[in-house]
């Protein structure tokens, strides 16, 4: 199976075939060898690569884990061929635009823009206060609010729509 | 000395309170909210009190609740921790009135220091430096623009309720004023029921140090030195040390006899912290913090003195029994705060179920945790999991241990802020000590070295392989419910066989 994966924004690919009980890996088109063992099944796990060893934690999904090494974490993306596919086609689809999610539960303390508003990239759409502060919400493109879903004084879960945005066509 | 005491809080700062009363063989009552019910502080305690509820207001800010906790449990003196009621003159008073001793300063020193504004007043008058820009506190953004045309920019909002960096913005010029004000004035209504916001001057390269004090009830005082918590953002500090790389002996002195005099004015009581920017070798003072902080592991470790238990000995009525040449500091330590947030998002906060935890170890690291495998990390209590302290004999060696320590260190199931601070401690110009209270948020925490991408792309993919492997391997509910309709088909149809009439062969 061929991996698309991302370290940090960084792209490289990961082919892992199984053969004769064995893993065979290569990384960016040349073979890697490495030994992968679990310590535990929370994610502890060590890798032995050309005499080194890396102790290494890995949470996540199936598309996103991340990765921690002597204290870093590293926002790791894998997607196989068809799902790489299917999000490329997405993404021609929204133009950047489409539904602000909320990042983390909270209360919507005040929404500062309505439905039909022009905004820049960057420009507050509202504010949510959560875990004691307040933050703002930003467009995250240039466009027009196509919909607000929330109210002032609203509680909303974690991943909540609360706007979608058609972006500006760019040339 | 007391028999048993409560403590009104919860997390790492609850358990530091419990082990420390613990050693002195003094009983420990803790009081939890039901979110609460298997927290550490709940089960390392003599006894426990659930008070109910879920969220802060009707749990560990219900001073009702807390006082009939200790008087159901026979407990003779109260430990605020930080946070919550700690600094609530009011609660502070009922626990008095109550009968009980209050481990913390007298009510009337919380609220001399509580209110910011009035706090500085009588802080100018009794001679201490205060920073410059003082004004009225103002209730929307037109008044604190004409405000702050006299002062000039950057100027700091700061609510005048506040505290805890809730509630404080800073706004570099006037186009900025709307939208901060509008924000802070929101947190700091929110927060504390007050709206109102004060200006000051914003000073240039400020560094936050801070003077650990300790009177006892008859007002004999020392100075503990200070600690630098210049490694904030948004005020919300993430890694604090003792001492400070530009407070020499001379002038921890200095700064200690004016932090003495803060307190002395206030008629100040039991542990305390007295808050200065730092400006190119002038100090002004900020605030009081009348409560033991979040940051005092770092000078017990340097001072060998356990600050809890002096707290403890002077609110059962000891004398403080030493003068300020008892007072000695050996080498350098550093806490990291292990919050539950995102540095890679801005910091926001980050819930979830600690699950993957691995704790470092060796010599001189200390781990004041409230967090535990299996915690729920909600979004109703303050992000801190807990805090990594290490000793070194010299700045250097402390830098070095405690980023080894951090990098032993694993908290999965949330982000922590751990990430950045391990990027603060190997950044050259905070190991040369050139930094100042803007050095974190100026820092680029987006991203990683590449060093070891290879490594970590290729254990994602094996990682992933695996889970799929196992899902696939794995029963699925639906396998397992046609699977048991077979069986049961089996079990059942030699009875059908057998009843049909003219079935069979």
């Amino acid at each position: 199976m061929k991996y698309h994966i991302t370290v940090d924004g960084r792209p490289h690919e990961v082919e892992v075939v199984e053969r004769l009980g064995e893993l065979v890996v290569s990384l960016d088109g040349k073979a890697f060898d490495a030994r992968y063992l679990e310590v535990d099944d929370l994610g502890q796990v060590v890798i032995l690569h050309e005499g080194k060893s890396y102790g290494l934690s890995i949470e996540g999904d199936a598309n996103q884990k991340y990765v921690t090494l002597a204290g870093h974490v590293r926002d790791v993306r894998i997607e196989d061929e068809r799902e790489k596919a299917a999000r490329a086609a997405e993404r021609a689809r929204n133009k950047g635009g489409g539904a602000v999610l909320a990042v983390m539960p909270g209360v919507v303390v005040e929404v500062l823009v309505q439905k039909g508003k022009r905004v820049q990239k960057g420009e507050p759409l509202l504010v949510l206060s959560a875990m004691k502060m307040q933050n703002e919400i930003a467009a995250p493109v240039d466009g027009v609010v196509v919909d607000v879903h929330v109210a002032a004084g609203q509680a909303v879960a974690g991943g909540a729509k609360l706007a979608t945005l058609k972006a500006d066509e760019t040339a | 000395m007391f028999d048993r005491i409560l403590i009104a809080n919860r997390g790492e700062i609850a358990l530091r309170v419990i082990r420390t009363a613990r050693e002195m063989g003094i009983e420990t009552v803790a009081v939890c909210s039901d979110w609460d019910q298997k927290a550490l502080h709940t089960r390392m305690a003599h006894v426990a009190v659930p008070l109910g509820g879920n969220l802060p207001g009707e749990s560990y800010l219900r001073v009702d609740k807390i006082l009939d906790a200790a008087r159901k449990t026979g407990a003779q003196a109260i430990h605020p921790g930080y946070g919550f009621l700690s600094e609530n003159a009011n609660f502070a008073r009922a626990v008095r009135d109550a009968g009980l001793a209050w481990i913390g300063p007298p009510p009337e020193a919380i609220e001399a220091m509580g209110d910011k504004i009035k706090s500085r007043r009588r802080m100018k008058d009794a001679g201490v430096p205060v920073v410059p820009g003082l004004v009225d506190p103002v209730d929307d953004a037109a008044a604190a623009k004409a405000a702050a045309k006299p002062i000039g920019y950057p100027i700091a909002l700061k609510a005048a309720a506040g505290g805890g960096g809730k509630g404080i913005r800073i706004v570099r010029d006037e186009a900025g004023m709307d939208s901060a004000f509008r924000t802070a004035s929101g947190e700091a209504k929110a927060s504390f029921g007050d709206g109102r916001i004060y200006l000051e001057r914003y000073l240039d390269r400020p560094r936050h140090i801070e003077v650990q004090l300790l009177f006892d009830h008859k007002g004999n005082g020392v100075h503990y030195g200070v600690r630098e918590c210049s490694i904030q953002r948004r005020h919300q500090k993430l890694l604090e040390e003792c001492p400070s790389v530009v407070i020499d002996d001379k002038t921890r002195e200095a700064m200690g006899e004016v932090a003495l005099k803060a307190g002395r004015a206030v008629g100040y009581q039991n542990a305390g912290t007295v808050e200065f920017l730092w400006s190119n070798g002038e100090f002004y003072f900020l605030e009081m913090n009348t409560r033991l902080q979040v940051e005092h592991p770092v000078t017990e470790m340097v001072t060998g003195t356990d600050l809890v238990r002096e707290q403890i000995r002077v609110a059962a009525g000891e004398p403080l029994g030493y003068g300020q040449e008892k007072v000695r500091w050996n080498g350098w330590a550093i806490e990291i705060r292990i919050n539950a947030e995102d540095p890679r998002n801005k910091f926001l906060p980050s819930i979830g179920t600690i699950k993957n935890l691995r704790m470092p170890g060796g010599p001189f690291v200390r781990l004041d945790l409230g967090m535990y495998r299996g915690m729920e990390v909600g979004p109703n209590y303050d992000p801190m999991l807990g805090k990594l302290i290490v000793w070194g004999a010299t700045r250097d060696e402390a830098i070095a241990r405690c980023s080894r320590a951090l990098q032993e260190l694993n908290v999965g199931g949330v982000r922590t802020s751990c990430p950045a601070a391990l990027s603060v401690l190997q950044d050259p110009r905070f190991q040369k000590g050139d930094f100042d209270t803007h050095f974190l948020e100026s820092m680029d925490l987006s991203t990683t070295p590449p060093e070891h991408d290879g490594v970590v792309a290729v254990a994602a993919a094996i990682a992933r392989h695996h889970q799929q492997r196992r899902t696939a391997l794995k029963t699925s509910a639906a396998d397992r419910d046609a699977w048991v309709a077979r069986s049961r088909a089996g079990v059942q149809a030699p009875l059908v066989r057998v009843s049909t009439p003219g079935g069979g062969a």
